[in-house]
């Protein structure tokens, strides 16, 4: 215990003692943390906030947490993990107009959460045994609803993803890989708390002082990424790394908005910003100027609040605050602070005293009214997005309850170059592919272009056990645009099975899009990632209140009906004339018969029996025999 | 029970009871009409409510307006430069402002082909993101250049331009917003939302280059008043008499009418004074556009793929301004972006007497019901007495008493020529349908006049052929008019769950059909039925019609061509198919003499020997 107790003080009061110098022993600090703001068109801004530690595997094994999360590495323990990355997504990131995903696309998911491991285990049983114990316990960590990512959740992907960081051999060979997402999980301040606590300085200082949750989720795209990953360098002991990412698309007229006022009024007339050039301009008459021009923010009026010092505890090489704007534009920093460029990347950096508030102002960019275009704006004030390698847009086709169709439109930008890339979907049970008609053709070229498709996964699903799982490695010609289409038919569900909210959809897993790295030297399996947006499947849906009109109706009917039936089933039926008569002509007829009689005993043989009468005799005989029987 | 079998039994046989079904026939009818003259009635006819609970119309402020009207007059200015610019030109500006506002657009080429004509265009889309959505629902706004009398709507352009950049500047909508402007009213949505949903045949529409999710709704506006407004006035007839969910039309009532303190209209009735005369020809007035089935704005083409959606059109002279109407909106779609699920809750199949008095179906299905039963009951029974001996007229009055003899009582029915003439009536029917919707516009009268002669005619020449040929008897036409008949129920009463007003209307046009029988020896019958079948002819009903609403019968036949051919209306397939067959059956009918079994046996015998 004392062993323990030094093992994590003596880290810290060396720091608070020495920091933020580089005074221990060992090489450079285990913790870094920097944010990276550019400015994209369209008035928005993307923030790249990235943490990394680590913790040697060795400490790691003895229960040794230094900087490393304990909540969460002591749940990897117990479920035997080895690699993990978890994804928490909101939005949609505009390639068109943003370009380039960060990090490649490496450190995002598709919207809702994300899950992928490697565990453990010896057999598939113990894998999902294990998968189970680590999405409940990270259900509970993260405040998300992780624990419904179940079997019919679960893929196992065959070619997609690759482990991003070293495994020993021996230990591959029993690692398993699962994969979840839940598509519908909305993603909120709930999930950004227990982020922010796996922080060494939580959120109160450093970079992570800038993320408010009402900033973060109004952001037009968002995603907060955690990667645990074992990294051996070529000399040294292996680590066990975190990292973990926040990447958020601001929309900075949004976000300029005070939090007292969030009610986007129309302004007053006067604080219209209007294109004086029209003919027809006057005080009551404005036409807007253009939306895309730059606008002037500072960190407080964009985050809300300012950057309080740096984290005690991060490594003081790694800059904490970087601007990627052109060099010709101006930026005002607070008093302490100290701009240093990058010129190659262009990109500058800022080194921000640890103790005092850092602030930073852009403002707008000179000289915008000379120039007229929005391209040649948009040149002055921001660095060019890079074009992506490819673009996808996923969407549904057909309508009706019965069947549909899925139309994923992917584009290859590059005039020259082949994308090759690994397509997978991973669909709910109740939706059925035809995989007879997964079909890829180039725009413009009619007719199947088989050599499209190179290579296809599928695993099909159970009912109510496993969803569909579809892999296709695929190319696109240069300059291209391929229709993946495919078609599909929507299951009954029973009624139990809808969930018991508002039924508005069901929600249908992004396909996650990793184009495949043409020279893998550097180890790098992809070169990009992408993700589809997710889709709402409609299902046929009863009306639920429905089956109680239906139960109360069919008692009823049954209930008259059954009576009914009952009674003439159990009921002997006896015609008319073949009954005993209970009527006056019979009476009288009977009556008749015995006076008749005994008419006849007093005068013996004097009047014959009537026919009638016989008959009647005839029938009571035959009644009786009947009653007798 | 026993006692009541064979009572039963007895009735079964009981020679009166074939005499009941005309006048039950003549009851349904009669029962029919007047049910739906009782509809309007406070006791029949409901309140309307909000049914889905997470609509909450009309609990939001709406903020639209203040320097927002600054904006407005000059996106006016604009489009008023645009008037007489070609499509492609108000495009280009339409797509250069919206692009300014920060929004991407899609453009789509559409050319539909009807009765010679060329229809087409392109339409201008914009996709404004929900800023936290995921792109799986969206909501529609609509603004067609020219409304459908081919007026600038150039107050509803501007206002979805001002309305696309004030809902950009909010972060709190759960689905994406589509802004559409389309260069007419009826062939740009009807192309658009077929592309939308991939339904479009792909050599006359272009596929959209930008998609978002499933619609949830659509509102379109139609605002081409430059003065004051003092109502909205709500368009919902669909394509098809489909109608979008009632609570829709209802939010938007509350909305305009309660929290912003409009007038609302429905069905052109510009005063309303909510008492029976007022309700009644409201309820006709959309009982007749829905029979009609044509689509009435850009919002009809939505609603076959189960988008509801409305059209909203100013009116009147008051003190609204543009902006009112923007919050009218903006009030809307907050309403619809509150909506959890799609619109289910309440009714598809209503029909509205004012904006708060609605009767379901439940409620006025058995009118036309029993109507269509009708003839169901009169073929059933033409039916059973086509299985009984004929009777000389002579031989019944001498024998005031003939009972059926149970020994004769089931006579062969000689099927051949019924079935036969029936189907051929059906199939003769393609004609019409198909010459209808394929010429080309200039012939459409001439072809009109020339058949409508020919439908004159037709009945005394097909007469003539089989009495000639086949000389039938009255078995025979007792059968024709029960097969006839027995279709035209079947289909009507289908039809009434899919187009109540439709049905109802051919129904109610069709009732003397039941009544029709040859009348061999009375020629001032024959002729009075002959002169009362050609007055309801479905050639003669088209032409009264259009005389009645001062319609050129060109445009009448031009409009039902290309809404055969654009989006689809099946009106003239049950003109021509369900009802113009049987009125030739029975208008053949009414011209037959039926032969005598006994001499056409007797004729039969000789020729065979």
């Amino acid at each position: 215990m004392r062993q323990f107790l030094s093992s994590i003080l003596l880290p810290c009061l060396s720091l608070a003692a020495l920091a933020p110098s580089t005074a221990l022993g060992t090489s450079t600090s285990d913790y870094h943390e920097q944010l990276v703001l550019r400015p994209l068109p369209l008035s928005s801004l993307l923030a790249s906030f990235n943490f990394r530690s680590n913790t040697t595997l060795s400490a790691f094994e003895a229960h040794n947490f230094q900087l490393f999360p304990r909540s969460l590495g002591q749940i990897l323990q117990h479920a035997g993990t080895r690699e993990l990355h978890l994804r928490f997504n909101l939005g949609r990131w505009d390639a068109e107009s943003w370009g380039a995903r960060p990090w490649d696309g490496a450190r995002e998911g598709g919207t809702g959460v994300e899950l992928w491991a490697w565990l453990d285990a010896e057999t598939d049983e113990e894998a999902d045994q294990k998968w189970l114990i680590l999405t409940n316990a990270l259900s509970g960590l993260f405040c998300a609803s992780l624990n419904f990512i179940d079997g019919t959740r679960t893929t196992r992907p065959a070619m997609s993803f690759q482990p991003e960081g070293d495994h020993r051999n021996s230990t591959a060979a029993n690692t398993h890989l699962l994969y979840g997402v839940l598509p519908h999980e909305v993603v909120c301040t709930e999930n950004l708390t227990p982020f922010l606590k796996l922080l060494p300085c939580k959120g109160k200082a450093g970079i992570a002082s800038l993320l408010d949750g009402h900033k973060l989720f109004d952001a037009s795209w968002q995603s907060m990424a955690i990667d645990v990953r074992p990294v051996c360098p070529t000399q040294g002991e292996c680590v066990l790394e975190i990292e973990q990412t926040i990447d958020m698309v601001l929309d900075i007229e949004r976000s300029k908005r005070p939090r007292g006022n969030p009610i986007p009024r129309p302004p007053p007339s006067y604080e219209l910003n209007c294109d004086k050039s029209k003919p027809y301009s006057a005080d009551d008459t404005c036409f807007p100027a253009d939306y895309a021009a730059s606008q002037e923010w500072s960190l407080q009026t964009v985050f809300g609040k300012v950057m309080k010092g740096t984290c005690p505890l991060t490594d003081p090489s790694v800059l904490p605050v970087c601007l990627q704007v052109p060099e010709s534009r101006t930026v005002f920093i607070s008093n302490g602070a100290v701009e240093k460029k990058d010129p190659n990347m262009e990109q500058r950096c800022f080194e921000v005293p640890a103790e005092a508030d850092f602030e930073m102002i852009l403002p707008r960019p000179e000289g915008q009214q000379e120039l007229k275009s929005q391209e040649e704006m948009q040149a002055q004030d921001l660095i060019k997005p890079e074009t992506p390698l490819l673009y996808a847009e996923r969407s549904f086709t057909g309508h009706g309850q019965e069947r549909g169709g899925v139309q994923t439109i992917l584009k290859n930008p590059s005039p020259d170059t082949e994308v090759e890339f690994i397509y997978m979907e991973s669909l709910p049970w109740f939706m059925r592919i035809y995989t007879h008609t997964i079909e890829a053709r180039i725009d413009g070229h009619p007719g199947k272009h088989n050599s499209l498709i190179q290579q296809v996964y599928y695993r099909p699903a159970v009912d109510r056990a496993r969803g569909t799982q579809l892999e296709l490695r695929m190319r696109v010609p240069p300059s291209s645009t391929v229709f993946l289409t495919y078609d599909f038919e929507k299951s009954i569900l029973r009624y139990t099975e809808y969930p018991p909210d508002a039924n508005r959809g069901f929600d249908v897993a992004a396909a996650v899009i990793t184009i495949l790295n043409p020279n893998n030297t550097d180890g790098k399996f992809a070169a990009y990632n992408l993700r589809t947006t997710s889709l709402l499947l409609n299902l046929p849906t009863p009306d639920f209140s429905m089956p109680y009109n239906v139960i109360i109706f069919t008692s009823t009917a049954i209930a008259l009906a059954f009576g009914g039936m009952f009674n003439i089933l159990v009921r002997r039926f006896v015609a008319a004339d073949e009954g005993p008569q209970f009527n006056i002509a019979g009476l009288k007829s009977k009556l008749k018969a015995k006076f008749g009689k005994v008419a006849q005993k007093l005068d013996k043989g004097a009047v014959p029996n009537k026919v009638p009468d016989e008959k009647s005799d005839g029938a009571r005989v035959v009644s009786g025999d009947s009653e007798k029987k | 029970m026993p006692r009541l079998l064979s009572s039963a039994l007895r009735i079964r046989r009981d020679p009166r009871l074939l005499k009941i079904p005309p006048y039950l026939s003549l009851l349904c009818i009669l029962v029919g009409v007047v049910w739906l003259f009782l509809l309007p009635l406070d006791e029949y006819s409901r309140r309307t409510y909000i049914s889905e609970n997470a609509l909450l119309p009309g609990q939001v402020h709406t903020y639209f307006g203040g320097s927002d009207q600054n904006v407005f007059r000059a996106y006016k200015h604009e489009v008023n430069a645009l008037e007489d610019k070609s499509n492609l030109e108000i495009n280009d500006k339409l797509e250069s402002i919206i692009k300014g506002i920060g929004l991407k657009v899609g453009r789509q080429n559409f050319t539909y082909n009807s009765a010679g004509n060329v229809y087409s265009g392109e339409n201008l889309y914009a996709l404004l993101k929900a800023p936290r959505g995921d792109a799986t629902e969206a909501i529609v706004l609509v603004a067609a250049w020219k409304n459908t009398k081919e007026e600038l709507n150039r107050n509803g352009v501007a206002l979805v331009l001002t309305l696309a950049r004030y809902f950009k500047r909010w972060s709190l909508w759960s689905k994406d917003i589509i802004f559409l402007v389309t260069p007419d009213s009826i062939a740009g949505p009807q192309a658009w939302v077929d592309a939308y949903h991939d339904a479009h045949d792909s050599s006359r529409v272009d596929r959209l280059p930008l998609k978002s999710g499933a619609l949830q709704g659509a509102i379109a506006i139609d605002y081409t008043q430059q003065e004051r407004f003092e109502s909205v006035h709500i368009i919902y007839d669909g394509v098809n008499g489909q109608l979008p969910n009632l609570d829709l039309i209802n939010s938007v009532s509350n909305i305009a009418g309660g929290q912003m303190g409009m007038g609302v209209a429905i069905q052109e009735m510009w005063h309303h004074d909510n008492k029976y005369p007022d309700r009644l020809r409201t309820m006709l007035r959309g009982m007749l556009k829905q029979g009609l089935g044509l689509a009435s704005g850009p919002h009809s083409s939505f609603i076959p793929y189960h988008v509801d959606a409305v059209t909203l059109q100013p009116f009147g002279r008051g003190w609204q301004d543009e902006m009112a109407m923007g919050r009218v909106i903006e009030g809307t779609f907050r309403s619809l972006n509150n909506l959890l699920e799609h619109l289910h809750q309440s009714f598809f199949f209503y029909l509205l007497m004012h904006r708060d008095r609605f009767v379901s179906i439940g409620t006025y299905l058995p009118s036309a019901m029993l109507v269509a039963a009708n003839f169901t009951i009169m073929a059933i029974a033409l039916w059973v007495k086509s299985g009984q001996p004929e009777l000389n007229k002579e031989a019944a009055k001498k024998n005031e008493e003939f009972e059926v003899n149970p020994n004769n009582s089931a006579v062969e029915r000689d099927l051949f020529l019924p079935l036969g003439f029936v189907t051929g009536c059906q199939f003769l029917s393609v004609i019409p349908l198909y010459l209808f919707n394929h010429a080309p516009e200039s012939t459409l009268t001439p072809i009109f006049a020339v058949f409508t002669v020919l439908n004159l005619l037709l009945p005394y020449g097909l007469s003539h052929l089989i009495t000639t040929y086949y000389a039938p008897t009255a078995q025979q036409y007792q059968m024709i008019r029960s097969f006839s008949l027995l279709l035209l129920g079947m289909f009507l009463s289908s039809l009434a769950t899919l187009n109540f007003s439709l049905s109802l209307i051919v129904g109610v046009l069709s009732t003397p059909l039941t009544f029709m029988q040859p009348w061999p020896e009375s020629p001032a019958l024959r002729t009075f039925c002959t002169v009362l079948l050609n007055a309801i002819a479905p050639t003669m009903v088209l032409v009264i019609g259009a005389s009645v609403w001062r319609l050129e019968i060109s445009d009448v036949l031009r409009e039902a061509a290309f809404a055969w051919d654009v989006y689809g209306m099946y009106s003239s397939i049950v003109v021509w198919c369900v009802w113009w067959p049987a009125w030739l059956a029975a208008s053949v009918t009414v011209l037959g003499k039926p032969v005598p079994a006994a001499t056409r046996r007797g004729k039969e015998k000789a020729k065979t020997a």
